[in-house]
């Protein structure tokens, strides 16, 4: 008996102490292990990203590619960090600036988004990676977006055009709707009804998610109010806009009329797949809802079958929806990310990334030949546009401490549907 | 184990005793020759605490620095006014961040919804979990089969729960309403998760279907340990089943009761992945719960300080169920 409980005893010690050990090392290891990655030979390109989905996570890999072939001593340690638009990356991201131990380069929304990290001096100024060429092809607007202090310390890779509205051309003629002929928020809300009462969805949309009614709203506004009215409602001159909200607020109040019924317990490709399908007639949202009709391939063709317009009363606006690489402070890997940054603002990656990711390159002088119609479309509209502005919803138009607080002002009404609740508390915010 | 090593490790441990407790021949202690004065130092060396250092110090000191370390310095956080990504000041250490807390409509939805969350989920599961129990206990066929399919849904993550929910909320295509119509209830059919007034009820509906399971399991070890005689005894007196139940068994369940209480209510203030997966960091106030208003609070907004105070207050109600549990337990003699 006795021998036994010594050999327990024993055993239980030298158990403690592997398992004790076996903690330590991991916690150890953890540390290492991103010390490992940016200084393990100092070759190693560490990229945070969330594109992990479809054609994200192709264009990504195309971008890799060249990249890779102009450089092929630098190694790249490819570290995703999935999650709906960035929910998990910011987590990550920030507690590693926090604690000085930032990667090489990730992923972030130009703008706003990029201002507690210039708040806190943790991006380099990144302007001489762009040459001349470069800065010629980036349009003023963009590099505005990557400079929220003045120094541009981003280079955006992508644009989205948030301002569309996507219809099933069947729907449409069916209801009767002439889509010329409508102009305004308003008359978008007759055509609403008009498809209603053809017996189809109005407007395919989520709200289980705030984001999408936040999107729809800022697009309500512009087309009601103009881009110079938005842009004083981002600076924060919500006080002079009281009425201008309300009116946008109401309106998208009276879209919700004509939203599908399960609006609320669907995301938005779910809506959107009602246009796929001929349920809905009209559906709004960024042009990463055109990925889905042209996944459906020659069932589902560009300018027969689905075909978009403008937003009403955004005509010539683009909004922009981005995303840009930046070089942290405290760089593991200065080169290299220089390399990689000086790479991003060449006209082989973005012909590379954009036909895939669905969106259009910020140079204007990328030639479109790689690009599906709807695409070279869209390029053509971003190069007549007179104004681009950019978008709450997406990061970049506010910053992030304001745009969640605006974002759970959208949840709160798409609970109650109050416009003069949600305008008292959208100016409160400010 | 061979007798030379068995003799050296008695060896051994008659050295570790301090001289005056020498084994007498018979295996007893020689305590009677304690005569000789013991210095405090070699009292406090041969104590049990000092000598079992190696069993309680390492699980201690891990504990100290990865647990109670963590929740000090989420502490210290809360004091400070610490937001976007400089370092925090410890200098100025105020309450500042706890006086907003009552104040804020968002806070207020959320511990709420919190208290309506932990009390009906745990109360609902608590009873539903009782009622299989019994009928799982009353000696039916394939016994083991029920038990198996009612505690299965706790094995399935909240991000796969938490989306075929979402699927079967559909106002139009989802199962619930689908049967619902399929057998006339039109009336009840509702857009569950999508109208503000159904929605946290939903959430609980599901959680209570994942988690019922589990408290069957702990209410089913506590009838198994009920002894036959009870059940017989009141057959004999004559109580019905009903009455049976009532006045005999449930009542010897109160421990069984107290130790689901506790573990399904510190879940439920955790019921955080559940809700991020439908809703996002932005439930709306309808559906707000603690856990979910610290991670939009720290992660998306950066402020630190206020989201590490949420955390705080979570800690506090955490602490509250159970630190009456761990209280009873030590009256019993259980710890």
């Amino acid at each position: 008996m006795v021998d036994t409980r010594t050999l327990t005893r024993r055993r239980y010690v030298l158990t403690t102490a592997t398992l004790g050990s076996l903690a330590l090392a991991g916690c150890t290891d953890d540390e290492d292990g991103d010390d490992d990655d940016g200084a393990g030979g100092d070759g190693d390109l560490e990229i945070v990203h969330w594109w992990t989905a479809g054609g994200e996570e192709e264009a990504l890999t195309a971008l890799l590619d060249g990249f890779g072939e102009e450089h092929p001593e630098i190694e790249i340690e490819n570290n995703p960090e999935p999650g709906g638009a960035g929910a998990a990356i910011d987590a990550a991201i920030q507690t590693r600036v926090i604690d000085q131990d930032p990667p090489s380069t990730f992923q972030i929304w130009p703008g706003e988004a990029l201002r507690p990290y210039t708040d806190a001096d943790a991006l380099e100024d990144v302007s001489h990676v762009y040459d001349e060429d470069a800065e010629d092809a980036y349009l003023e607007s963009v590099l505005d977006a990557a400079s929220p202090e003045g120094e541009v310390v981003s280079v955006p890779i992508n644009i989205h055009r948030l301002n569309n509205v996507f219809y099933n051309v069947e729907a449409v003629d069916d209801a009767g709707i002439d889509v010329d002929d409508i102009d305004s928020p308003e008359d978008l809300l007759d055509a609403f009804a008009a498809a209603d009462d053809a017996g189809y969805t109005g407007l395919a949309q989520q709200t289980q998610e705030p984001w999408g009614v936040l999107q729809l709203w800022e697009v309500v506004f512009t087309g009601q109010h103009g881009v110079d009215a938005f842009e004083s409602f981002l600076a924060g001159e919500t006080a002079d806009l009281e009425d201008e909200i309300h009116e946008s607020l109401t309106l998208v109040e009276e879209y919700s009329e004509y939203f599908n019924e399960d609006a609320g317990s669907v995301g938005w490709d779910e809506a959107n797949a009602d246009v796929i399908t001929g349920d809905a007639a009209f559906h709004h949202n960024g042009d990463w809802a055109a990925g889905q009709y042209q996944a459906e391939g020659d069932d589902f063709e560009y300018g027969e079958d689905w075909d978009y317009i403008a937003f009403p009363g955004t005509d010539d606006v683009y909004t922009m929806v981005m995303d840009s690489f930046v070089m942290p402070s405290n760089n593991p890997t200065p080169d290299a990310t220089e390399a990689f940054l000086t790479y991003c603002t060449s006209v082989d990656a973005q012909e590379r990334f954009n036909p895939l990711k669905g969106s259009i390159p910020p140079r204007t002088d990328v030639p479109t030949d790689e690009f599906p119609d709807f695409s070279q479309d869209q390029m053509d509209d971003f190069e007549a546009s007179s104004e681009q502005t950019v978008s709450i919803a997406h990061g970049s138009g506010l910053n992030p401490e304001q745009s969640s607080e605006v974002e759970e002002t959208f949840a709160v009404f798409t609970d109650n549907w109050d416009p003069d609740e949600t305008t008292q508390e959208l100016i409160d915010i400010f | 184990m061979g007798p030379d090593i068995a003799a050296a490790l008695a060896r051994l441990r008659r050295q570790r005793r301090p001289p005056e407790q020498q084994a007498r021949t018979d295996g007893g202690l020689d305590e009677g020759s304690a005569k000789a004065p013991v210095s405090p130092v070699s009292k406090l060396w041969y104590s049990d605490a000092v000598q079992a250092i190696p069993f309680w110090l390492p699980p201690a000191l891990l504990m100290g620095w990865f647990v109670y370390g963590a929740v000090g310095w989420n502490l210290l956080i809360s004091l400070t006014d610490w937001s976007g990504l400089g370092q925090p000041e410890y200098t100025s250490l105020s309450l500042e961040m706890y006086r907003e807390l009552p104040g804020d409509r968002s806070f207020r939805a959320a511990f709420r919804n919190t208290v309506i969350l932990l009390v009906a989920f745990t109360g609902v599961s608590l009873a539903i979990g009782l009622v299989l129990a019994i009928l799982v206990d009353r000696d039916i066929r394939f016994e083991n089969t029920f038990r198996t399919i009612y505690l299965l849904p706790m094995a399935l993550s909240f991000v796969v729960t938490a989306i075929f929910w979402s699927w079967m909320y559909n106002p139009t295509t989802g199962t619930i309403n689908v049967v619902l119509r399929g057998i006339g209830l039109d009336v009840l059919a509702s857009d569950w998760i999508g109208n503000p007034r159904t929605r946290l009820w939903a959430i609980i509906f599901a959680l209570t279907w994942q988690f019922s399971g589990y408290a069957m399991v702990v209410y089913l070890a506590g009838l198994r340990a009920i002894p036959d005689e009870h059940y017989e005894a009141a057959k004999v007196d004559g109580a019905s089943t009903l009455r049976m139940y009532w006045r005999v068994i449930i009542p010897q369940l109160s421990a069984a009761t107290v130790s689901a209480v506790v573990v399904l209510m510190v879940f439920a203030l955790k019921a955080f992945d559940f809700i991020f997966v439908m809703f996002g960091d932005n439930p709306g106030r309808s559906a707000d719960i603690l856990a979910v208003m610290m991670f939009r609070v720290a992660f998306s907004r950066a402020q630190w300080a206020y989201g590490a105070a949420v955390a705080t207050v979570l800690f506090v109600m955490a602490l509250a169920i159970v630190a009456p549990y761990l209280y009873v337990q030590y009256r019993r003699g259980a710890l």
